[in-house]
């Protein structure tokens, strides 16, 4: 009896599983590749390059794909102006430079161990695979060159913070494909925090609502960074050194050969792309002047995070009665003066500026002069006018700043900012050996002395792009003292009106209907007789 | 004595089969964070006097709070607000619970974890509501 009874529920067990065979069977279906059953990746890791090495066994190319991008070079030459540009050579009017201060800055690098110029770039194992490819959200690295941390770690040193040791292992055998994670943890923080630079880019596009950004709406269309900036061989697409200030080309098409920028709006959505509603061709009629991103970015800094919109460290280096640095934080918590770094303005949904953009970006780098009583230096100058036939109407975040220079030579400067040594200048406040340590590093001339200048920096806003309800509406711009006040060379309906102009032509439109009543009253009258 | 050992060797057969095909289940915690964020403090932030930032409370806080299985104080099941029953009562007006819909509710309730643990006062990545 017993045994019957064993043996009619071992057949239904069995007969259970056959039936669940039949179904297919369970598989990830977000990869091809579960790198937990890789047996490379199923020991521990007592470095980032000991996982590289691991990922290039199989990965053969990927290393080397890498050593030809911008995100490992730092580093690109504008073939319209000749400048070298990337951020081993511009100054900026954030935290100013790399330069010496690289072992903090190459936390966002794509590679390991970057301090100084030993760097060795031929390396395939320096290739940091990790910090685009965790899934885990739980990779970081640390301002030594951009090393994870494998042990519990101090950082920085004598801050009393701890960051917690990552496991290697783990994050190696659950790596993906990119995501806003993990582009984010740099792109999102540029500057030195959440939001501070770009003012359309902060953690809030991480998994962001449609209202922040109408593409990367988590919960609808969802789109990655990489959806836009398609990668061809690591190769990002997408630079703000080399933007696309008028996009003419159409709507790319699959298997047709598109060597222009998948990351404007017109890759997607053509020349023509309002195409509901009674205003659609008067809307399309827009795109050779203004770009999408003038009207559906109304504001940018819309996602709870405020950008910095101004930086002096003209003012940094005060310190408290006991000789200690000061912090100061506003109502909503946001550092407002920082010792080390002077004061901060900050703002969240923010209105742009206008500006012509054609594309052409010319930066003020090392060696450049520059002259405090013309007012302003342009860090970076943009190319654009009304009549290039190149150029839209772009909205900006323009940054403006007071940062050091050098008063007799009449150059930017490169201070040495970070790190525990004696001419740091977040160490020992004096900004003159601080600069000479920056500027020896690029055997660049300095005068010994530390003067103050004023500069702005505009960058294009191209993200949070707003549900078309939000946008921009006609008559923000279509009065005067509009959006587009400031903008010259076209006429602009509703902003430049003429009074007298205006006066003749309702005369003439009154002139016409009273041409028109007098006639079909002559008419009517005439057929009477 | 032998029938009895038969009955075990077919069991533990069977269990091996059944084990064999059902895959222990990865946890997605970014799917955790937009249901977190979007029922979860949305509802809170609306009806329950502000918001619960996972930073709130330790991973061990966070285990046996889950484990628990008391909303409001008790008052009712936090494991149905995981549910597909649910999902589907408020799928109308919450775009999470719409497009989560036919999650097995097991599944959705270890995202769920993983995104408190991950984002715990202690975890791997401390997190805010927003």
């Amino acid at each position: 009896m017993k045994f019957s009874i064993a043996i009619l529920l071992g057949g239904l067990l069995v007969a259970g599983a056959l039936h669940a065979v039949e179904a297919p069977a369970p598989s990830k279906l977000n990869t091809t590749a579960d790198h937990s059953k890789f047996k490379e990746l199923q020991r521990e890791f007592s470095s980032g390059p000991e996982v590289t090495k691991a990922c290039i066994t199989c990965h053969t190319e990927a290393a080397l794909q890498i050593h030809r991008t911008k995100h490992w070079t730092w580093e690109l030459l504008n073939p319209k102006t000749q400048q070298r540009l990337g951020k081993k050579h511009v100054i900026n009017n954030f935290c100013l430079s790399a330069g010496t201060n690289m072992g903090a800055c190459a936390t966002c690098h794509v590679g390991y161990g970057w301090t100084d110029a030993s760097f060795d770039f031929k390396s395939q194992e320096n290739v940091d695979c990790l910090v685009c490819h965790d899934t885990t959200g739980n990779y970081k690295k640390l301002p030594n060159g951009g090393q994870p941390p494998v042990k519990d770690t101090e950082s920085p040193p004598g801050s009393g913070k701890t960051v917690k040791a990552v496991d290697l292992a783990r994050i190696a055998q659950r790596v993906g494909k990119t995501s806003r994670d993990t582009c984010g943890a740099c792109h999102f923080f540029g500057g030195g925090g959440d939001g501070v630079k770009h003012g359309d880019m902060d953690s809030s596009l991480a998994a962001p609502d449609k209202v922040v950004d109408v593409h990367m709406d988590a919960l609808g269309l969802d789109f990655t960074c990489s959806t836009c900036h398609k990668a061809s061989s690591h190769d990002v697409a997408g630079s703000r050194y080399v933007p696309v200030g008028k996009d003419t080309d159409g709507a790319h098409i699959r298997g047709k050969a598109d060597k222009t920028n998948p990351a404007t709006c017109q890759s997607c959505h053509g020349q023509t792309p309002h195409k509901a509603g009674s205003q659609a061709s008067k809307l399309n009629q827009h795109t050779d002047k203004v770009a999408c991103q003038t009207c559906h970015i109304p504001e940018f800094a819309r996602g709870g995070v405020a950008t910095k919109m101004g930086w002096d460290w003209s003012t940094a280096g005060q310190l408290d009665a006991d000789g200690k640095p000061i912090l100061k934080k506003d109502e909503h918590g946001h550092v407002i003066y920082d010792s080390r770094k002077g004061d901060f303005l900050l703002a969240e949904n923010v209105t742009p500026e206008y500006a012509w953009f054609n594309g052409d970006v010319t930066y003020t780098l090392l060696g450049d002069k520059v002259d405090k009583s013309e007012g302003v230096t342009m860090i970076n100058m943009l190319g654009g006018s009304a009549g290039d036939g190149r150029s839209l109407i772009w909205p900006m975040k323009v940054m403006r700043s007071t940062q050091p220079y050098d008063p007799v030579n009449k150059t930017l400067v490169k201070p040495h900012l970070s790190g525990d040594d004696d001419t740091a200048y977040w160490t020992n406040f004096n900004w003159e050996k601080a600069v000479a340590t920056g500027m020896k590093e690029d055997g660049a001339p300095f005068s010994g002395k530390v003067d103050f200048i004023k500069t702005e920096m505009s960058w294009p806003i191209t993200h949070m792009v707003a549900p078309k309800g939000e946008s921009v509406g006609c008559n923000e711009c279509h009065a005067r003292g509009g959006l587009l006040e400031k903008i010259e060379g076209i006429y602009i309906p509703g902003r430049d009106a003429n009074q007298t102009l205006n006066l003749i032509g309702w005369l003439a439109a009154a002139g016409t209907l009273a041409g028109v009543l007098l006639h079909g009253l002559v008419r009517i009258v005439r057929r009477k007789n | 004595m032998q029938a009895r050992h038969s009955l075990s060797i077919v069991i533990a057969a069977g269990f091996l089969c059944a084990s064999t095909l059902a895959q222990a289940y990865d946890a997605d915690w970014k799917r955790g964070r937009i249901y977190y964020r979007s029922v979860c403090t949305a509802c809170h932030a609306a009806q329950a006097g502000g918001s619960i930032a996972p930073s709130t409370m330790t991973k061990a806080e966070w285990n046996a709070y889950l484990q628990a299985d008391k909303h409001a104080k008790g008052k009712d099941s936090l494991k149905q607000y995981f549910s597909k029953s649910y999902r589907a009562s408020i799928r109308a007006q919450n775009k999470a619970a719409d497009k989560f819909a036919d999650l097995p509710d097991e599944e959705l309730a270890a995202d769920v974890k993983a995104f408190v643990i991950k984002g715990a006062k202690d975890g791997d990545a401390p997190a805010s509501c927003s």
